[in-house]
């Protein structure tokens, strides 16, 4: 298997992880070629999942926006919200192949805790999710699914406590435990073979829009927008269209509050080449190579390196990237919500806010896919937040004063 | 000859084993991990172990990657330790090791880091996340040999015989054994299947076995005795200061205390 893309990708691990990631690509190799893995996972993705999730003409804001069609790929109708259950639920096979006992991931968002932590229920693992303090107090919601699924969720407090600290403490925790543990890594980066295995798993996203809008305009889309944190929606989206030249692929990086170092995600603004995680790729780092600090509106963006496929094809100008930044994402959540009934997850919404900027200047014929990579639902406090909406405050203020009363009023030798 | 076979051909010669001690450059500051550094030295190590701190230390424990957040917020950039590193070695007649991970080295450029390193007199490195696999694309290996740095192969209980094969082919002055499956740290007791990993490692490697991560005690050491030839004691060294610290002491004498104890 490939393990490269370009000069980026790699297998950058310390020693103790290099067993591990050798069964798990020779797992992987075998589990392609054999049919009934193929028709487990399948039969899981449809079964399970709900898949194929739709793809909606947007009617009212293509005629709004008044240029080309615009189609939305509609992944937070998966079970768990987001697309991040089908890589889950193929990498949990491959653990099950392996023998193993015990699954951890990192989460940002939480959308791919949630997704770990289902397919841990679903298969009986044990399972552990690290979450950055930050991220653990923007996305309370999801912690609160992620125990209930019976996962045990650990916040992490060190470096920046968001995304790629939870990676860090993943990989020290299965550096300990590899033995019994699989790390399902939750994205298309780190060390080979996970960007690959993820591409995969998620490629099906892409050969269902090709079907559906085959059905319905007879033809391929002639542009394809998609969100990139570390590129999992987006090469699920992409990959299947790579070598279709006709098809534009335009990937949404996080612009934060800003062009300024430290206030933005934006990986191809300020980033450079560096080997972080135990892959090579394009990082946002100071002088001296030390990760440096992101900002995003979403917990799912913040994060300071990129897939090394994703780095490979913009080196090939296969993929175009722009950046929006935290306030037209409120603004395009609020659009879509309103005039499409679809509440998308505050990290889609960036790829909404760049079909708004591109749609008007395309012709009337032009047909264009966004992907939305996860519902809204988990994202109820940070937009409540940036709405400043008065009565979700004082709901919570209500609430928090009605637990506090029911707190006391419970007899004090009886803590049920 | 390279330092760190001197080194070793005195500890043969007087049959005992020897001591790595480990730091992070410009930790707790810059000034006072220069001073650490010589208590190191004259204390009784064998050889010296200085870290290049970096924001995400992935083969380091809490005591470790803490110590290398408190260096990079007191303004231990890569510049600050390359002029700590000049100072340590004019000053050390052990051999200096710099430890550091795979993009400090990257980004400073892989030639230039190693040319620079020789410049100052630096015997060894050790950077745990470049396998010799990726050899073929970073050159680090050629770079270490051209410059003549003893690039430490570090391996661990996973490590399979392939692997051990592997990195004996590319291994120089000893080999780093992770004591156990894990990061970094203190532990109270060492792993009990140690000694049989040890003797399968020496069926690969010629070279002599150093052992290091959960070393803190005396007793450790002594049990490694006619087992390994280095002992590496770092996290037990930042707990000691740590503490110290905390109880508003001089933990500079407390760290030479503790070298001394934990060496006699």
């Amino acid at each position: 298997m490939k393990g490269r893309f370009g000069i980026y990708g790699g297998r950058y691990a310390p020693e103790m992880l290099i067993p591990a990631l050798e069964e798990l690509e020779e797992t992987y190799i075998h589990a392609k070629k054999d049919k009934r893995f193929q028709k487990e996972f399948l039969s899981l993705l449809y079964g399970f999942s709900g898949r194929p999730t739709p793809l909606t003409f947007a009617k009212n804001l293509t005629v709004m926006l008044g240029g080309a069609k615009i189609y939305f790929k509609n992944e937070g109708l998966n079970i768990t919200g987001a697309h991040k259950i089908t890589h889950c639920l193929g990498q949990a096979l491959l653990a099950k192949r392996m023998g193993k006992k015990r699954l951890i991931a990192e989460t940002g968002a939480g959308q791919h805790g949630v997704a770990t932590a289902t397919v841990s229920a679903k298969f009986g693992f044990e399972c552990t999710v690290y979450m950055g303090e930050v991220d653990v107090a923007r996305q309370r919601s999801n912690v609160f699914w992620m125990q209930q699924l019976g996962a045990k969720v650990i916040p992490v407090s060190f470096g920046s406590r968001t995304l790629k600290d939870a990676v860090n403490a993943a990989l020290k925790d299965w550096i300990t435990n590899v033995k019994d543990t699989h790390y399902l890594l939750g994205s298309t980066l780190g060390p080979h073979p996970f960007p690959t295995i993820n591409r995969d798993f998620q490629s099906i996203v892409g050969r269902e829009v090709a079907s559906q809008l085959n059905k319905m305009e007879g033809r391929d889309p002639d542009y394809i927008i998609a969100c990139v944190g570390g590129g999992s929606n987006a090469m699920g989206i992409f990959s299947h269209f790579i070598k279709k030249k006709g098809v534009a692929l335009i990937g949404v990086e996080a612009g934060g509050k800003g062009k300024r170092f430290g206030m933005h995600a934006a990986r191809f603004n300020g980033g450079r080449v560096g080997i972080i995680e135990g892959y090579k790729s394009i990082f946002l780092q100071d002088k001296d190579g030390n990760v440096a600090p992101t900002h995003s509106i979403s917990a799912g963006l913040d994060y300071p390196g990129i897939g090394p496929e994703v780095a490979y094809l913009k080196d090939k100008q296969r993929i175009t990237f722009v950046s929006v930044t935290d306030r037209e994402v409120v603004d395009a959540f609020r659009l879509l919500s309103r005039n499409e009934g679809i509440i998308p997850a505050l990290e889609s919404a960036h790829a909404v806010a760049h079909v708004i900027k591109l749609a008007p200047i395309l012709a009337k014929d032009k047909i264009i896919v966004v992907n939305i990579s996860g519902r809204g639902d988990k994202d109820i406090f940070t937009i409540a937040d940036a709405l400043k909406d008065k009565e979700w405050n004082e709901f919570l203020e209500n609430k928090v004063k009605e637990n506090k009363k029911h707190e006391q009023n419970r007899p004090k030798n009886k803590r049920t | 000859m390279n330092k760190i076979d001197q080194k070793i051909n005195g500890l043969k010669k007087c049959n005992r084993i020897g001591l790595m001690t480990h730091l992070v450059l410009g930790y707790p500051n810059p000034m006072d991990s220069l001073k650490l550094a010589k208590i190191l030295i004259d204390a009784g190590s064998d050889f010296v172990e200085l870290q290049i701190p970096f924001s995400d230390p992935i083969a380091d424990g809490p005591t470790i990657m803490h110590a290398s957040e408190v260096a990079l917020r007191n303004g231990a950039t890569v510049t600050k330790c390359l002029e700590l590193l000049q100072k340590i070695t004019v000053y050390s007649p052990i051999p200096v090791l710099v430890m550091c991970y795979y993009n400090t080295v990257f980004s400073f450029g892989v030639e230039e880091f190693c040319h620079r390193m020789k410049s100052l007199n630096i015997s060894g490195l050790i950077v745990p996340d470049i396998p010799v696999d990726e050899e073929k694309n970073e050159k680090f290996v050629h770079f270490c040999l051209k410059y003549d740095l003893y690039l430490i192969r570090v391996i661990s209980p996973a490590s399979s015989k392939q692997r051990l094969t592997l990195n004996a082919k590319r291994a120089k002055g000893f080999v780093y054994c992770i004591s156990r499956f894990g990061v970094t740290g203190t532990k109270s007791t060492l792993d009990p299947t140690l000694q049989n990993y040890l003797s399968n490692v020496k069926k690969y490697f010629s070279i002599p076995i150093a052992v290091g991560f959960g070393i803190s005690k005396k007793e450790h050491i002594d049990s490694l005795q006619n087992k390994a030839d280095i002992a590496i004691v770092g996290s037990a060294i930042i707990d000691q200061i740590e503490k110290s610290r905390n109880y508003r002491q001089n933990y500079l004498d407390t760290v030479k205390k503790f070298i001394i104890n934990i060496k006699h």
